[in-house]
């Protein structure tokens, strides 16, 4: 699992000219092919009886069901708190890596100190510390959210130090030639150029994050997308189960989309190929 | 305004960068520095500009605070790739206050219509000359430069030569001027001191005593010239 704070993401092509526009629009129509092909086939499938609906309702079920969910309110509900879950550990798990991996980049002494031991825990499979975090917080929401924030924490850590580190002396040399202090060397030359490999760390630790709360959910939650799927599993509801599955795909879509555009917002400078226009 | 004193640098066991470096620049005085690839001219400019602390002698200026008194541009144009152009022209400094000056610079070097562009739009010849205009918004006292003019064809050169000339008429600032281009030095140096060796050496020093502007095809530069080539001859001893 660790092997993916890895990932390098890279923006997306900044899209400017109009016919650019209509190449990418009608690129995305032909990635929609596949999925509309499937899921009528799947609708038939269950509809003919080929499938056991009792294994794999029919994607109008799986609507219909979670419809009704979501007029008592109930899906609400759930969706807030996992979002609430999701959000709360990614900030906290950001945080707390920006705030040490600023201080292993930059300070000698306190990546000699920190970071082995930081390499030594980021190689334990980070699921591996539910059953620890669920005895130690107890099955409350405290426990939950340090999860999540330990599986943020990793990947934009990482990326952060290295990003850092493979700063460019020549860079950093302008700097002393200006006699900039140390914060201003920070702010002028070490913060921006550690920038995209910084986002690329919280597009991986976002998507880490999210599979920490369906780990979190599925043991120990009495609300939540991840505890609506064990309990569609309990109660022998599949469609339960797939609509949580759905949801949590458009959910961890949309969050990464909003940092992918930021990503490209604030990466425009970069020499790469996605912005060669 | 400059006194250095038996100022050496020396890597790998003393079989490269410098040694025994004796140099004095008059307030305004521009000085060339040629000398053959390797000879520690780069490694001259960095332990002058306080970029690299482990040298031997000692070096003066008259400046109240000695680490303020340099300026540099560097072999190559280290622009800032995440800042625009006019951002990095005024790289250091408020940009508000700089705005107009940094925009003039832009346009005397050339770049104008690339003041909002990234340094991955230019060229190398545009980066370079991005890079020339910022390191003369910073009006430091002393103004090292280390080939500023290398990444240019021949016609940029001259225009940026001649820019080089007209802001020294102003504002009379020190240069110390390494160069490849032996022309080059004689266009624009009061004196050219020539470093050979490994580690290098001062080998000789040739003063200039011609008014500026200087004519390019000048007969006693041609002499010059011939002189500095017989001493950078690697073949002599
Ligand atoms: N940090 C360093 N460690 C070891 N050797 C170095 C270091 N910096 C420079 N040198 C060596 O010192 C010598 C002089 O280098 P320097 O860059 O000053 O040459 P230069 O005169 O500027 O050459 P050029 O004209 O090609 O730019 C070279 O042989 C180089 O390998
Ligand atoms: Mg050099």
């Amino acid at each position: 699992m660790s092997s993916r704070t890895e990932t390098t993401v890279r923006p997306a092509a900044r899209v400017n000219k109009a016919r650019a526009v209509k190449r990418n629009l009608s690129g995305s129509w032909l990635g929609l092919i596949l999925p509309v092909f499937i899921i009528l086939l799947w609708e038939y499938a269950s509809r003919s009886g080929w499938v056991a609906p009792h294994l794999l309702p029919s994607p109008t079920t799986v609507v219909n069901e979670m419809a009704a969910l979501a007029q008592g309110g109930e899906l609400l509900g759930h969706i807030t708190i996992t979002l609430y879950r999701v959000f709360a550990g990614f900030l906290a798990g950001a945080i707390a890596a920006v705030l040490l991996g600023a201080a292993t980049g930059y300070v000698k002494v306190i990546h000699q100190l920190l970071d082995p031991m930081l390499q030594a825990l980021r190689a334990i499979p980070s699921l591996a510390w539910v059953p620890l975090f669920v005895l130690w917080i107890g099955i409350g929401e405290a426990s939950k959210i340090t999860l999540v924030a330990v599986g943020v924490f990793f990947p934009v850590y990482l990326n952060l130090t290295s990003g850092i580190q493979g700063i460019d002396r020549k860079l950093i040399e302008v700097g002393r030639i200006y006699n900039f202090t140390s914060l201003q060397q920070i702010k002028k030359i070490i913060l921006p150029a550690a920038l995209p490999s910084f986002i690329v760390g919280l597009r991986s630790g976002l998507s880490l994050g999210w599979m920490f709360v369906v780990a979190a959910e599925l043991l120990g939650a009495s609300q939540g997308l991840g505890y609506l799927m064990v309990y569609g599993q309990n109660t022998s509801a599949p469609s339960l189960v797939i609509g949580s599955i759905i949801l949590f795909a458009i959910f961890g879509k949309i969050t990464d989309e909003i940092l992918k555009r930021i990503q490209t917002k604030t990466l425009k400078w970069q020499d790469n190929l996605e912005n060669a226009s | 305004m400059l006194a250095v004193h038996q100022v050496s640098r020396t890597f790998q066991n003393g079989k490269a960068g410098f040694e025994n470096i004796n140099l004095q620049l008059q307030r305004g005085e521009v000085v060339g520095v040629l000398g053959t690839s390797g000879c520690g001219k780069s490694t001259l400019l960095r332990v002058l500009s306080g970029l690299d602390p482990q040298f031997e002698g000692s070096i003066r200026t008259e400046a109240e605070r000695p680490e303020e008194a340099f300026g540099m541009m560097f072999q190559e144009p280290r622009l800032m790739p995440w800042l625009t152009v006019l951002d990095n022209v005024t790289f250091g400094f408020s940009k508000k206050q700089k705005k107009s000056e940094a925009l003039d610079l832009i346009e005397t070097v050339g770049l104008q219509g690339f003041e909002k562009h990234y340094p991955k739009d230019l060229s190398g010849g545009m980066a370079q000359r991005a890079a020339i205009a910022r390191s003369l918004l910073s009006q430091p006292d002393i103004l090292l430069l280390d080939e500023p003019f290398s990444a240019l064809d021949a016609f940029t050169k001259m225009q940026l030569q001649d820019l080089l000339l007209s802001i020294w008429e102003k504002r009379r600032t020190t240069t110390l001027l390494v160069t490849h281009d032996i022309d080059e030095a004689l266009y624009l140096c009061d004196r050219i001191v020539i470093m050979r060796g490994q580690p290098g050496q001062i080998a000789s020093e040739i003063f200039i005593n011609r008014s500026k502007p200087r004519k390019r095809g000048d007969h006693r530069l041609a002499e010059l010239k011939e002189e500095i080539l017989k001493e950078l001859d690697f073949t002599k001893p």
